[in-house]
């Protein structure tokens, strides 16, 4: 029975011109959608490579300069584009790209996509995340919103129970004609995609298990429609209501809940404005050692705690520079108040989650929006991890410079030049983003919801279609 | 025909729940909207008044510094700090260049939640520090926000389809459309004028729950009458575009679930494709220069004009001779070199900086031009304008923002250059930043929407379905 109806369902849909046509319309949208973000994903990396390359090369190329003249010319960390954003573009487009970083100075990713495109880009972008995402839900939704009324509309519902047959069967027959189709063009994109991906010259991060876990998500996302889809199709009197409703839950979980999240955590948990945060950093750095103010009580308590510690009475006897030891210390106070502040960013950001994982309660869209995002690294967390890579390599720098310009120099010695030859002993700044699974265990809860989506919305089917 | 059309309608309507419904809908989804955009545009006045606060205070203990140094007290500031300074002044004492928002911006959140709303230029740095892009978690923008634009742009199409999409195919379904046939009147005029009171009713809702709601968030439509009453013309017209596509379907389709899927259809081309499609277009005509580049050429540069600085140095002062004349000390110290290379940095790096503008320009114009593909993208960029937040009102604030970061630059190089010690008698005379709303909303899309729905209207009483195949009664 399952078999003959889906054979039954699937002929029936393949005659069907509007199926075809909606089928062709998705096709080539997911065509052109990857074709672009093909061509922008090359032209990034390439962008990318040179950036860093050229940017290695002026600061090895400084010539001789006291370190810390060095430290404030700084340098840049790129953020590096990576395999997967081909199908899921995810924050990309929003978060910056480049950071610079300095002495005494965390900056922030500067330079995202959206704010040198025009109003239009807030649309959105024709990329296969957009196709994953909205398009194919609703071509469910227009595949299988009549699949139990038109037997009631055309009077078969009456002749299939004179048959005898066990509901579940047949409920499950409509199930997989419904499923198979849009099993068989992700699929397709999955493949087309990994097969791409692999054969590209710098596939590094690119890993098949990754692409597949991905893969998982959007089926189980796309099942969870196919389940409200049929439950309501089997609940409605007419297919005109069924759609109706059926587009209702489509706005709602992948137009409304997600915007209303964002609006609701941003008025809960709000961020700052940059120069408030600017501000309150400020506010915070002064209260600490300066290291560039000898005069500053700090500065003088430094210097007894020095002096005492290495039991002389000059800081001309300490065997190093106390100027960049005063500058490391300072250094590392000022890079104490980042972490603070940007961990209340990061705090925020955290609590903000909760709002939309409490609103996937009503959208399985954001669950899965987020998967595929953290997946494909084009997620928040992975921006975010970045960031803090860079931070820790611009700490490091400083380090490196400041201890450098401490064992090399005396006391009071500004013009003290390092050689041209030192930038190079710089370690290049390397990052790698998180692991697969690293990432599945940050989104647990992420997991944990799509899963009950898909246990509920499986229970609900059955429940109904039982008593069809 | 006419009045027993509007009375039993009107009956069904309210019988069948439709106008309850709507309502409650139309009432909820402005309400929320609505009250997001005003909390959005309280914390942006609040973000304003609290920078402009730390100003005032800021500037008191500058002054108060200021009258200690000038009567010879010794101060506990930071030497570089103390404005006496007029780099100490330039540096730590800067305006804020805020852009207040306009009194509709709460119905649309446009651009606003990317670009920041008030900047701090100082005298060190370049214009390119100066970042514009407002500190928010990505997810928020990729979100966006549930705010008017999104109702009515989104939102309200999806109503008018659920609302209209079975007027003809509903009475042929349950068998009434024979009794009709009966009737003395043509099929088409039967649909409109049933289409046309259901847009009667819809509008009076939409105008009767947003009047109720500006009255209940404490907004008066009345002393912004004519942003008032544009809003409501755009959102009427977008409307009526709506009903005029649900006119057409209804006639040439046939069952409802049929006429349902059309529509959709046409939402999804007109809302979600043809923006997005657009926007991919424009971007690929006139691809942006990749900033990651400009930061390399920028690095280059100034990494030149440091080995130069004397040399520059030397320059500016033969171009500016009068900053020579009245110093008698004639001290050169490093804020001297920095800044006359700063200039020379922003001079050469202007054609890359103006080249992003450029871009962006053509691009704008690119979409001003096919913009009319979609009336979605036409309400949208409208509300925007009427807001005050779409991307040219960003542009104009960060244009002048600039402009006004130069005449603070400007208005220090006098003093640095003179050496001369910034006073008490000098604040006063401090360049202040004030924002200029330039574009301002046009309402001329009206009528030009007002037009294509005639048009459509016109088409559908021209070209209908049933002259060709005759029969409208078991047209499926």
């Amino acid at each position: 029975m399952i078999s003959k109806t889906f054979l039954k369902e699937t002929r029936e849909l393949m005659r069907d011109g509007r199926v075809r046509i909606a089928f062709l319309i998705v096709i080539v949208l997911l065509g052109v959608a990857a074709l672009i973000s093909a061509r922008q994903y090359k032209n990034v990396n390439e962008q990318y490579e040179l950036a860093k390359r050229s940017e290695r090369a002026i600061w090895d190329n400084q010539g001789e300069k006291n370190p810390h003249s060095a430290a404030h010319y700084g340098t840049y960390a790129f953020k590096p584009k990576y395999p997967l954003s081909l199908l899921d573009q995810g924050v990309d487009k929003y978060a910056g790209t480049s950071i610079f970083l300095e002495a005494h100075k965390r900056n922030e990713a500067q330079f995202s996509a959206a704010t040198d495109q025009t109003g239009l880009a807030r649309f959105g972008d024709l990329t296969p995340d957009f196709i994953l995402l909205f398009i194919i839900p609703l071509l469910i939704v227009l595949l299988g919103y009549n699949s139990f009324t038109k037997e009631r509309e055309m009077g078969t519902l009456t002749l299939l129970k004179s048959q005898g047959v066990s509901a579940w069967r047949w409920a499950l027959g409509k199930w997989t004609a419904l499923f198979f189709p849009v099993l068989i063009i992700t699929a397709a994109l999955f493949l087309v995609a990994g097969i791409v991906l692999s054969n590209l010259d710098d596939f590094g991060v690119f890993s098949w298990s990754s692409l597949f876990i991905m893969f998982v998500v959007f089926v189980a996302y796309y099942i969870i429609f196919i389940n409200i889809v049929l439950l309501i199709s089997s609940l409605a009197k007419r297919s005109g209501i069924s759609l109706v409703v059926a587009l209702c839950i489509w706005i709602i979980a992948c137009l409304a809940a997600p915007k209303a999240a964002s609006n609701i955590a941003e008025s809960k948990y709000p961020y700052p404005t940059r120069q408030e945060f600017a501000a309150n950093v400020l506010k915070d750095k002064k209260e600490g050692l300066d290291g560039h103010n000898p005069w500053s009580k700090q500065a003088k308590l430094l210097q007894e705690q020095v002096l005492k510690e290495h039991g002389v009475d000059s800081l001309h006897q300490l065997p190093f520079n106390f100027d960049a030891y005063r500058m490391q210390k300072g250094e590392e106070h000022e890079a104490e108040v980042y972490f603070k502040h940007y961990n209340y960013l990061k705090d925020q950001y955290i609590k903000q989650s909760r709002i939309y994982k409490g609103l996937a309660a009503i959208s399985p869209y954001l669950p899965a929006r987020f998967l595929s995002m953290s997946i494909a690294h084009t997620d928040y967390a992975t921006h975010w991890d970045f960031a803090d890579a860079a931070e820790s390599y611009r700490i490091a720098t400083q380090k490196f410079l400041n201890d450098n310009f401490a064992e090399n120099s005396e006391f009071g010695q500004w013009s003290y030049r390092a050689d041209a030859d030192f930038w190079k002993e710089l370690p290049a700044f390397e990052y790698n983003p998180p692991e697969l699974g690293t990432i599945l265990s940050d989104n647990r809860s992420n997991l944990f919801i799509l899963g009950i989506w898909l246990m509920a919305s499986f229970g609900l089917l059955m429940f109904t279609t039982k008593t069809i | 025909m006419l009045s027993y059309n509007c009375k039993y309608e009107l009956k069904l309507l309210l019988r069948s729940r439709w106008i309850q419904l709507l309502s409650i809908m139309l009432l909820l989804l402005f309400g929320f909207s609505i009250y997001n955009g005003l909390e959005k545009v309280e914390k942006r006045k609040r973000d304003i008044t609290a920078a402009k606060e730390e100003v005032k205070e800021n500037d008191a203990v500058m002054l108060k510094l200021l009258d200690s140094v000038e009567g010879g007290m010794e101060v506990s500031a930071s030497p570089w700090t103390i404005p006496t300074s007029p780099m100490a002044v330039g540096n730590y004492h800067p305006r804020v260049a805020a852009m207040e928002p306009q009194s509709m911006a709460f119905i649309a959140t446009g651009q606003a939640d990317l670009f920041t709303h008030y900047v701090k230029p100082r005298v060190s740095g370049d214009d390119s520090a100066l970042n514009f892009a407002e500190m928010t978690s990505p997810v928020q923008l990729l979100f966006g926000s549930f705010d008017l634009a999104f109702v009515i742009v989104y939102l309200l199409p999806l109503l008018i389809i659920a609302f209209s999409y079975d007027v003809l195919s509903a009475e042929r379904e349950s068998g009434s459309l024979r009794l009709l046939a009966a009737q003395p009147i043509r099929i088409q005029s039967w649909v409109l004028q049933k289409l046309g009171l259901r847009f009667f009713w819809l509008s009076i809702l939409v105008i009767g729950s947003l009047t109720i709601i500006f009255f209940a968030v404490g907004l008066n439509p009345f002393t912004e009458m004519t942003g008032f009453l544009g809003l409501l013309g755009l959102i009427i017209t977008y409307m009526l575009f709506w009903f005029a596509l649900a006119f057409l379907i209804n006639l040439w389709v046939g069952t409802s679930a049929k006429n349902a899927v059309a529509l959709l259809g046409l939402w999804v081309v007109f809302v979600l494709l043809a923006p997005s499609m657009l926007n991919q277009l424009g971007n690929t005509l006139y691809p942006m220069p990749s900033r990651t580049l400009m930061i390399n050429q920028m690095r280059d540069l100034k990494a030149e004009v440091t080995k130069k600085q004397d040399e520059i140095l030397d320059n500016f002062l033969r171009d500016h001779p009068e900053y020579a004349i009245n110093d008698t000390t004639q001290y050169r110290g490093f804020y001297h070199r920095y800044m006359a290379s700063q200039k020379l940095v922003k001079e050469e790096l202007a054609p890359v900086v103006d080249k992003f503008e450029g871009q962006l320009q053509k691009q704008q114009d690119w979409i001003g031009r096919f913009k009319w593909v979609s009336p979605a993208i036409i309400v949208q960029e409208s509300l925007n304008q009427m807001a005050g937040t779409s991307t040219r009102d960003y542009e104009n604030f960060r244009k002048q923002v600039v402009g006004f970061a130069s005449d603070w630059r400007q208005h220090f190089m006098p003093f640095l250059y003179n050496n001369q010690d910034f006073s008490q008698k000098d604040y006063p005379n401090l360049p202040k930043f004030q924002f200029e709303q330039r574009s301002s909303a046009s309402f001329g899309v009206i009528p030009v929407l007002l037009l294509i729905a005639i048009a459509l209207f016109g088409l559908g009483f021209t070209v209908s379905r049933s002259s060709k195949k005759g029969n409208i009664l078991t047209a499926n």
